[in-house]
């Protein structure tokens, strides 16, 4: 298999395995706050592995697989193009040669807050009555902190997969 | 700052979820509605699987989170225990009534609402903001879409989407859901609106002038032909009230009788009962005095679960084959 077959095989199938993991386990745990948001965690991985323009492609699909998978709800899309700007900036903002636990923590701890938070304000944009907005910052906060106990458990395993099998195109 | 190639694909990318969301927003049968379908299908079945390997964890998550609010419960228990104690003495009389009552009960409840069961395989993350759940029940079974779902304890929502065995429900708690309820007994009836919060709903009643006790039950007012929702099925009972009687409007807090956060068995009604079972099915509720008394008049699954016996009597294979 070529190079880019063997990249979008990772991206896809680590995608998939999240949103169907976050979906049918996570939301089911019945934790308090927000519902563990493997998927981002998975998209800042993939953008830290692979760069700005991989990461926002993988953001897109994701965005899009979740729009489609039940029990989904909302409008299609909206999620697509939250998640593709969380995979751009992060594989933009994050030096390949700065790759410190505190910065990788930190990126994590700010996209899956800040996904909450962007997810509302063009929720309450589009369609106002569905936010509620004294449950943000919990939800924000709670989402950030489980972005945080998973990121140890995703970030250096999905690092570990790219350089393994697709070592040319890997960032770091 | 970035790459050429890099500025194009973002923003052919963004540009194509944006026309998504554009042509998603204009409602109705847009052109990605068979897309949609077949993909949720798929996603679907994948997500009965999962469901089904994930079984064993989620089911010790649910005896987590039941296991955190048990000093809560402990406490609660051993007041009722002190109650039911004094009551057992002076009990063989009414126990004598209520079993007579209770047999009544069952039988009217035959032929009442014909449910499809079904079990919760996945539950929407709750920073989408919408409170959705996906059930393994679907058109196959006899699920349409706009049916009533509900437990043991009361409506839990009603079916939103339906795939070939799985279906989405929109449940009661989402804030863009209002459904026609009636108070219990005095047959007032309001709006009940959710409000994204799983253990409160907000009640509106239609008459500013008509009384709204605490502990009030709330039964569904029925809808035509029974969809969205059909009549007579538990809601939930009033916890406070706001505003007193003769105010321009009446807001109650009201707590729903089926705990949301952890669904597992729900059954579809597929077939509305002929007549409206009035307060029926409601669970049962003790006299007055023990009412007070009581630190909460909560129903226990068990009685109500006898008062409602709805998933038992009516197995999955006597439904109605799918249109």
């Amino acid at each position: 298999m070529n190079i880019k077959a063997r990249q979008a095989m990772i991206i896809a199938s680590a995608i998939f395995i999240a949103v169907i993991l976050e979906l049918t386990l996570l939301s089911r745990l019945g934790l308090p706050g927000a519902t563990p948001d493997l998927v981002v965690v998975t998209i800042v991985a993939l953008a830290l592995a692979y760069g700005p323009l991989p990461g926002a492609i993988a953001g897109f699909s994701a965005g899009i697989l979740l729009g489609l998978a039940p029990p989904f709800d909302g409008i299609l899309g909206l999620e697509a193009i939250i998640f593709t700007i969380v995979g751009l900036v992060t594989g933009a903002v994050v030096d390949p040669r700065d790759r410190s636990v505190p910065v990788i923590m930190g990126m994590v701890g700010l996209s899956t807050g800040g996904v909450v938070l962007l997810n509302a304000l063009v929720l309450a944009v589009l369609s106002g009555d569905r936010v509620v907005w004294e449950n943000i910052p919990g939800l924000a906060l709670t989402s950030a902190l489980y972005g945080l106990i998973l990121a140890p458990l995703v970030v250096p395993g999905i690092g570990r997969i790219v350089r393994s099998l697709t070592p040319e195109v890997a960032v770091v | 700052m970035f790459p050429r190639r890099l500025r194009v694909v973002v923003a052919v990318l963004l540009g194509v979820a944006l026309t998504f969301v554009i042509l998603d927003l204009r409602g109705g049968q847009g052109p990605f509605t068979s897309a949609r379908n077949v993909a949720s299908s798929i996603l679907g079945g994948i997500e009965r699987g999962a469901a089904t390997v994930f079984s064993p964890i989620t089911g010790f998550a649910d005896f987590w989170t039941n296991t955190r609010d048990q000093k809560a419960r402990l406490d609660e228990l051993e007041k009722s225990n002190a109650e039911l104690q004094s009551e057992v003495k002076r009990a063989a009389d009414d126990r004598a009534r209520a079993s007579a009552l209770d047999g009544m009960l069952k039988v009217a409840g035959l032929g009442r609402y014909r449910v499809v069961p079904a079990e919760v395989i996945a539950v929407g993350p709750a920073q989408d903001f919408t409170w959705t759940v996906t059930i393994d029940a679907g058109s196959d079974d006899g699920v349409q879409i706009d049916m009533t779902v509900l437990n043991y304890q009361g409506l839990v929502g009603r079916v939103s989407n339906v795939e070939k065995r799985t279906s989405t429900v929109v449940l009661i708690v989402d804030p863009s859901v209002s459904v026609g309820a009636r108070v219990a007994g005095s047959q007032e009836i309001g709006i009940l609106s959710g409000t994204g919060k799983q253990d409160a709903l907000q009640y509106q009643l239609l008459d500013p002038l008509a009384t709204l006790d605490k502990g009030a039950a709330l039964v569904t007012f029925g809808s035509k032909d029974g969809r969205p929702y059909v009549p007579g099925v538990p809601i939930g009972e009033v916890l406070n009230v706001a505003g007193t009687a003769g105010q321009l409007s009446r807001v109650a807090t009201v707590r729903p009788f089926a705990d949301i956060s952890t669904l597992s068995i729900v059954g579809v009604v597929v077939r509305p009962p002929r007549t409206d079972p009035r307060d029926s099915v409601l669970p049962a509720v003790p006299d007055a005095p023990v009412t007070t008394a009581l630190p909460s008049p909560s129903p226990s699954p068990a009685e109500s679960g006898a008062q409602l016996s709805v998933p038992s009597e009516i197995p999955a294979t006597e439904v109605a084959p799918s249109p």
